[in-house]
């Protein structure tokens, strides 16, 4: 049963009382208000990130390249001045260790795990500069901060959100009879305004009704129709350039009633919101979330049994998101003992961090210390650091898929190499009074169900660190 | 624009005849021979790698995307200027392209597409295993495989024990610990994991840095693979070639795409010296893209591509096609380039070759008896 601890969170910290009700425990995290972030360090609004990438394109693209033409090594000294000046290399930093903390230190650890797991549900890719400024900051105010919504609310922020816009060209998305559609320009310049797929079809493949609902390119095609004109504003501005919020604009929608799916859209604004909402109730959407909650909590190929409840209290809630997570708590408590689920390299690490009470991520205040113009320092660059070596960066997914929740995908020599000098670098983590032999037998015996099993083998090694290593490289350690 | 289907299909039936006498490549040779695999992510544009010449219809719907500078490879076809390397061994009769070829999948999704091109099947995500590694199976090769890629790709598993390289920074534990480790992995039947403890037990115990850009995986990969007993398998992934906009021309994103797949054949080249005559390098995609170009100056998903070919184990530079035409009527759903070749083909005939075993063999254990065509004297030595 503690393995239910690691498997709907990061287990239980030195100085935590074991649960008397571990359901109860998981499911009261589950509140209808966002609990504010464990953090206490200086927080920057995703608006406030969005002006340091607004410095960084706008210098690089219309000053540095042209001033710089002739001299390359004067354009590349240039721009790494610009990188510190826009703090390109600590924001990324600032951002996991927010992230983190909810799962090592947090009130509210079940709430953090299913945060990552919409922050992949709606991945942001490494394109551009994304994740140098703005994808931590999405993923803290358009995910988070809309988990205790309905889906097809979170789903609809999650779309128009700035950074998800961008990274899915959205704001290349033009209606072919649009007003910008006979702009003077295209016929000057043979451009004539076409749609653009890309959000599209992640919206309907990734984020909402998966291919099992069997659309077709007419219906990616349709879609993309009613998503023209969602853009950031005024995207050809000689300084904002694409970095304005995002808003409707008319000028390039596609005018006319839409035809989606068979059924009639709204025209203009209103489109948008009512094909994200026919498409967040769709029967294949409600199931594929469910499948994915249980494939990431419970077991690679989840059963029916697991899904049904989930899809029961999404359709008895609405969607309502809280209900639809202890929904899937309870499966998952209820499934406990007959499935263990692979925990992938960022939830191993904080179920590492959290149960030895290790010093991550670095302090708060650590981070209140970075001053634009310099780069992070050797602390503050951990967190980027570690998790890209990992493999599992949360802003670098290669695609917009997202990581893997299968365990085949995180098995590999050289993945399993990360796994045995990461746990090296969790016991130097430790603090000093926690590195003995006597620390490691609370540890196991909150944690674990075989705790004299794990115990005599531990025993075997003289050093504390071995013992450290070898915890954190066993069967019981990896799968919860 | 001269080539035309008719053309294309009058070649064909006279090497058809040909190898009707031939038989399927058997091989008495003990030469070890090595198979690379270049996963492009993202859906590989064939029509910016390797333009056609003079075709009007391709060229009206790409007017800001036509590429400058690109160099002849015959009267039809062209390749794209930043592929320096490749032209190299085209040069040298070592290059050979495959236009207008596919696996077959049409629906357009890169996830699924990239399941399937990896499992070689067609429903997407019901086989667990890759093509390559059911192939290596067939072929009876064990160990040999190296992912150039920090997790172990869909496209190798299927045979036991592969390994890869993705160098990171630090220290690995003890012997003791690693057999205490193996001990109870072997306690819980945990076979995979005790196959990878082996294989790390023979890595340096402190690893300080290397870098892991795509030119230094190359030369690790040419590096070992020269060896008598090093890899014969070796996979590697590009990704990025998913442009919907700025796309660019000779310059931009698929540009620079192109030039990290060039990168590795030319510096696989370089690295395996005169063991690359005895390697063969392949590509692969999950699709191609709109022939027609959008507004944002990028492609959309498609359907048609193309593979590069590179090595000394060609039968000659060729760009092998059964050109399906641009003609609006000619492309697929009326957008994009026609798949005329199962590119599964391909890769089961490449199999043949550099495994030495039948190709039936192969089409039978890896592929399920589908009906793929052999293509190993077309393209390949004997």
């Amino acid at each position: 049963m503690r393995n239910f601890y690691r498997k709907v969170a990061f287990g239980l910290k030195p100085d935590e009382k074991i649960p008397s009700d571990p359901l109860n425990w998981a499911t009261s995290q589950i509140t209808d208000k966002i609990p504010e972030f464990s953090f206490k360090g200086k927080i920057y609004s995703e608006e406030e990130l969005r002006k340091h990438y607004r410095e960084w394109v706008y210098q690089d693209r219309k000053v540095l390249r042209k001033k710089f033409k002739k001299d390359k090594m004067g354009y590349k000294a240039a721009k790494n001045l610009l990188r510190d000046n826009t703090g390109q290399k600590f924001w990324k930093n600032l951002e996991i260790a927010i992230r983190h903390k909810e799962a090592t230190h947090g009130d509210h650890p079940v709430l953090a795990k299913l945060w990552y797991f919409w922050t992949n549900h709606f991945t942001i890719s490494d394109k551009d500069m994304l994740a140098d400024y703005s994808t931590g900051a999405y993923q803290r105010e358009i995910i988070r901060a809309n988990l205790n919504k309905t889906f097809e609310e979170l789903a609809y922020e999650a779309t128009i959100g700035w950074a998800m816009i961008l990274h899915l060209d959205n704001m290349e998305n033009v209606g072919p009879k649009s007003e910008d559609a006979r702009a003077e320009w295209r016929k000057r310049k043979k451009r004539p305004a076409t749609i653009n797929e890309n959000h599209a079809r992640e919206l309907l493949e990734l984020h909402t009704v998966s291919p099992n609902s069997g659309y077709t390119q007419e219906n990616i095609t349709e879609l993309a129709l009613i998503m023209t004109g969602w853009a950031p504003d005024d995207k050809y501005h000689k300084t904002r350039l694409e970095t304005a919020d995002v808003k409707f604009q008319r000028k390039y929608h596609e005018p006319g009633k839409k035809i989606f799916w068979g059924k009639e859209f709204p025209k203009g604004k209103k489109g948008l919101r009512a094909a994200v909402n026919f498409l967040a109730n769709h029967p294949s959407c409600k199931e594929f979330i469910a499948y994915k909650l249980c494939r990431y909590l419970i077991t690679d190929y989840p059963t029916k049994k697991m899904t049904d409840p989930i899809v029961k209290a999404w359709d008895k809630s609405g969607g309502y998101l809280p209900e639809v997570h202890k929904a899937t708590i309870e499966v998952a408590f209820k499934f406990n003992n007959q499935y263990q689920k692979f925990q992938n390299p960022e939830n191993w690490w904080l179920q590492m961090s959290r149960m030895t009470d290790a010093k991550w991520p670095p302090k708060d205040e650590r981070f209140d210390t970075y001053r634009l113009g310099g780069g992070p320092d050797p602390y503050q660059a951990k967190p980027s650091w570690f998790m890209e070596d990992m493999g599992h960066h949360p802003y670098l997914s290669k695609q917009p898929n997202g990581y893997s929740d299968l365990a085949e995908d995180w098995m590999s020599p050289e993945l399993i190499i990360r796994r045995l000098i990461y746990a090296r670098k969790g016991y130097i983590n430790l603090k000093a009074e926690n590195k003995n032999n006597e620390f490691f037998e609370e540890v196991v015996n909150k944690n674990f169900d075989n705790p004299d099993t794990i115990l005599n083998l531990l025993k075997q090694n003289d050093k504390t660190i071995d013992r450290h290593i070898l915890l954190f490289n066993l069967p019981e350690v990896f799968r919860a | 624009m001269k080539i035309t289907r008719r053309n294309f299909l009058k070649g064909s039936l006279a090497t058809l005849f040909l190898a009707g006498s031939g038989i399927p490549v058997y091989s008495s040779t003990k030469t070890k021979k090595n198979l690379v695999v270049i996963m492009l992510r993202g859906g590989m544009d064939a029509l910016c790698a390797v333009p056609v010449i003079g075709d009007k219809n391709f060229e009206k719907r790409r007017k800001q995307l036509i590429l400058d500078n690109t160099i002849k490879l015959n009267s039809d076809f062209a390749l794209h200027p930043v592929l320096e390397g490749f032209n190299e061994l085209w040069k040298e009769k070592k290059g050979t392209i495959v236009h207008a070829t596919n696996i077959p999948y049409t629906e357009r999704s890169h996830f699924d597409g990239q399941n399937l091109m990896e499992s070689g099947g067609k429903i997407p995500y019901k086989v667990k295993t890759g093509w390559l590694g059911r192939g290596m199976k067939a072929a009876g090769l064990k160990q040999e495989g190296l992912a150039l890629a920090l997790p172990m790709p869909l496209i190798l598993r299927g045979v036991p024990k592969n390994n890869n390289y993705f160098p990171t920074k630090g220290k690995l534990p003890t012997d003791k610990v690693l057999s205490l480790l193996k001990d109870v992995y072997k306690e819980k039947s945990e076979d995979e994991l005790i196959g990878m403890l082996e294989i790390i037990k023979s890595r340096p115990k402190e690893r300080s840095y290397a870098a892991d850009d795509l030119y230094s995986l190359a030369n690790e990969a040419g590096t070992l693979m020269r060896e008598p007993d090093g890899p014969r398998v070796a996979v590697f992934e590009v990704g990025g070639f998913d442009t919907h906009a700025a796309q660019g021309g000779v310059h931009g994103t698929h540009s620079d795409c192109l030039k990290d797949m060039d990168l590795i054949f030319a510096t696989l080249k370089k690295r395996l010296k005169e063991e690359f005559d005895n390697t063969l390098i392949v590509t692969l995609t999950e699709f191609g893209r709109t022939i027609k170009q959008n507004s944002g100056l990028g492609t959309e998903h498609g359907y048609g591509s193309a593979i590069f070919m590179g090595g000394g184990l060609l039968k000659q530079s060729q760009v092998y096609t059964d050109w399906p035409g641009l003609k609006n009527k000619e492309l697929f759903q009326g957008r994009d380039l026609n798949s005329t070749i199962d590119s599964r083909s391909v890769y089961a005939s490449a199999m043949s070759t550099v495994f030495d075993i039948d190709f039936n063999t192969i089409k039978e254990k890896v592929f399920w008896g589908e009906d793929l065509q052999n293509l190993s004297d077309k393209l390949f030595k004997a």
